[in-house]
């Protein structure tokens, strides 16, 4: 059996997508020592974890130091990463919206957006024909809006709590978000005995 | 903008460093070596070409391509592949002298980066391509050169994965509906996307039969071992049987195991009409090269003879190839002014006897400790030797 580097975002991701390959029938242990590792060894399965930045795996991924992934489908849509996508895991599932202040229209002249992901907002308001202009933040994107920074934000939407607790109504639903397994293009082939039974096997746990 | 340092270069432009240049010259050496010894002859093209004959038809994404102007108001590009201009060079001059042609070629080819680094703009790259040949056997010979150029390296592990445009096409034509639902199965088996292939299945509310094919389609045709296990997606065609024939030549030719089946296999060089490959190897994160037929860019260029063949990037040859020691010996003779012509007399002698020999002066070394640290011999000549 050859060995397989899989990357995985740390934290919730991680401990449902762990959870899924022990129903699927890998030896791993049941309890794993995170703390601060960022390496975990399981030499009964030849199977080595890198814990990563949710956003760091399609990296990882494609430059080959692993040789699959779990990532959000939000990081993949805005790295364009060339990876393999595999596998709809449904797990961490929610969606990506535009968002702002309740009855209000978009500027028509430069209507700008706030946004941690700048291209996924880029490429919808191109596909909508509308010309907008983005403005990056990396966090506490739904300030922008009520502090006249932007019209719309386009973010992460899971319950929709957070736009309630700060004023803000959805607007557009542009793309459902889920956790994907994905494959570097070489593994892909070298390994593929390896990462197709890792497939069939979650594959049986999803549905 | 940031000003421009001075030890900076353009992204995604690399030095050569000396350890590296020999890598790659020992690289081609024995590429060139090989493919002459199969009747290949070796081309060159210019760097630059016209962005309208060349730029248009080579099917990189315009973004990448490095466009300039020329006094004229031309827009020019650096040549962002191999195929593309030998095409041109086969079908304005070298098909009227020889055919089918069998050319080859080692050339730096040029593509933008838009991401971060860790990716070349400027890379060699080297091939072969077959003009004028529409036989299976054409194909083959390309396959065959290709698996056993990559053994010549001393590659073990790599896989060669093979793919045929016309029976994609054909399927995803027969088990959808129409044209756009096509060609978006198409561009996302081109990014590789298996689960946006089976949600799109899902989403164009096709007769279950048809889903069903496709997507039972997807689970099993990335990876087959033989063509049989196509068959029930295609009624027969052409294409199907050469593709069985050209298994059975590799078959022959006792390569079977280094080679297996994709048809789900796409390209975005949509000159690709027939069957396409790609080669991997273990030690690089990337593809170390990829090939097809290509007889659209051909008739492009106003020709119908066909063409096949292949690419194999030098920079990830490089990766995967492990450094080998030089055998020649270093050897520095470090002299003293008044010994120069003993010194020369001996560097002379030494090199016929095959070493490499560096003649420095002594008054010339600041420090001479660190400088004799990188040779396998140091030699003095001296005024005490007398």
């Amino acid at each position: 059996m050859t060995e397989l580097t899989i990357a995985m975002p740390k934290g919730r991701i991680f401990e449902e997508a762990y959870q899924m390959l022990i129903d699927a029938g890998f030896n791993l242990p049941e309890e794993v020592e995170m703390s601060r590792k960022l390496m975990i060894e399981i030499p009964e399965e030849k199977i080595r974890f890198i814990l990563a930045k949710p956003m760091d795996v399609p990296v990882y991924v494609e430059h080959g130091v692993a040789d699959i992934g779990i990532a959000g489908k939000d990081t993949l849509l805005e790295l364009k990463r060339n990876v393999h996508e595999l596998l709809d895991l449904k797990i961490s599932q929610c969606y990506i919206a535009s968002a702002g202040l309740p009855n209000t229209k978009m500027n028509e002249i430069a209507p700008r957006i706030a946004t941690k992901y700048p291209n996924v907002a880029m490429d919808y308001y191109k596909e909508i024909g509308e010309q907008v202009e983005i403005i990056e933040l990396n966090g506490s994107i739904e300030l922008a809006p009520m502090i006249g920074l932007a019209d719309r934000i386009v973010d992460i939407v899971s319950t929709g709590r957070t736009l309630k607790e700060n004023g803000l109504v959805e607007y557009e639903r542009i793309t459902d978000v889920s956790s994907r397994l994905i494959a570097n293009p070489v593994s892909y082939r070298m390994k593929s005995a390896r990462i197709q039974d890792i497939v069939t096997r979650l594959k049986k746990i999803v549905n | 903008m940031t000003t421009i340092k001075k030890f900076e270069k353009p992204i995604g432009m690399r030095d050569t460093f000396p350890v590296t240049f020999e890598k790659t010259e020992a690289i081609r050496n024995s590429g060139r070596t090989f493919l002459r010894g199969r009747g290949f002859e070796f081309v060159n093209t210019p760097s630059l070409e016209y962005y309208d004959t060349v730029g248009k038809a080579s099917a990189i994404y315009d973004a990448s391509l490095f466009k300039l102007v020329d006094s004229q108001g031309n827009t020019l590009v650096l040549r962002p592949d191999m195929t593309t201009p030998i095409t041109r060079l086969a079908t304005s001059k070298l098909l009227k002298e020889k055919i089918p042609l069998r050319l080859a070629y080692f050339a730096n080819v040029f593509r933008a980066q838009q991401l971060e680094g860790g990716r070349p703009a400027e890379f060699e790259q080297m091939g072969i391509e077959v003009i004028g040949d529409k036989t299976v056997y054409a194909d083959a010979e390309v396959i065959i050169t290709a698996i056993q150029l990559v053994q010549d390296y001393g590659i073990q592990s790599f896989k060669v994965t093979i793919g045929h445009a016309g029976i994609l096409n054909c399927i995803l034509n027969d088990y959808t509906e129409n044209e756009t639902q096509a060609n978006k199965l198409r561009s996302l088996l081109i990014e590789r996307n298996y689960v946006g292939f089976e949600e799109a299945v899902h989403s164009f509310d096709l007769p279950k039969t048809k889903s069903d094919a496709l997507l039972q389609f997807i689970n099993e045709a990335a990876n087959i071992e033989s063509i049989e296990q196509i068959e029930k997606y295609v009624s027969k065609n052409e294409s199907l049987l050469y593709m069985r024939q050209l298994a059975e030549i590799i078959n022959l030719a006792n390569l079977s195991k280094y080679v297996s089946f994709d048809f789900t296999l796409s390209s975005h060089m949509n000159y690709y009409t027939g069957m396409l490959f790609e080669i991997f190897a273990e030690g690089s994160g990337f593809p170390l090269g990829n090939g097809g037929r290509y007889d659209g860019l051909l008739h492009h260029f106003g020709s119908d003879v066909g063409a096949t063949g292949f690419g194999i990037r030098v920079d990830r040859l490089l990766e995967i190839i492990p450094n080998q020691k030089t055998e020649e010996k270093t050897v520095a003779i470090i002299f003293e002014d008044e010994e120069f012509i003993k010194a020369l007399d001996l560097s002379i002698t030494l090199r016929t006897e095959g070493n490499h020999v560096t003649l420095q002066s002594r008054n010339g070394l600041v420090n001479e400790e660190a400088f004799i640290k990188v040779f396998d011999e140091v030699l003095y000549v001296t005024q005490e030797d007398k």
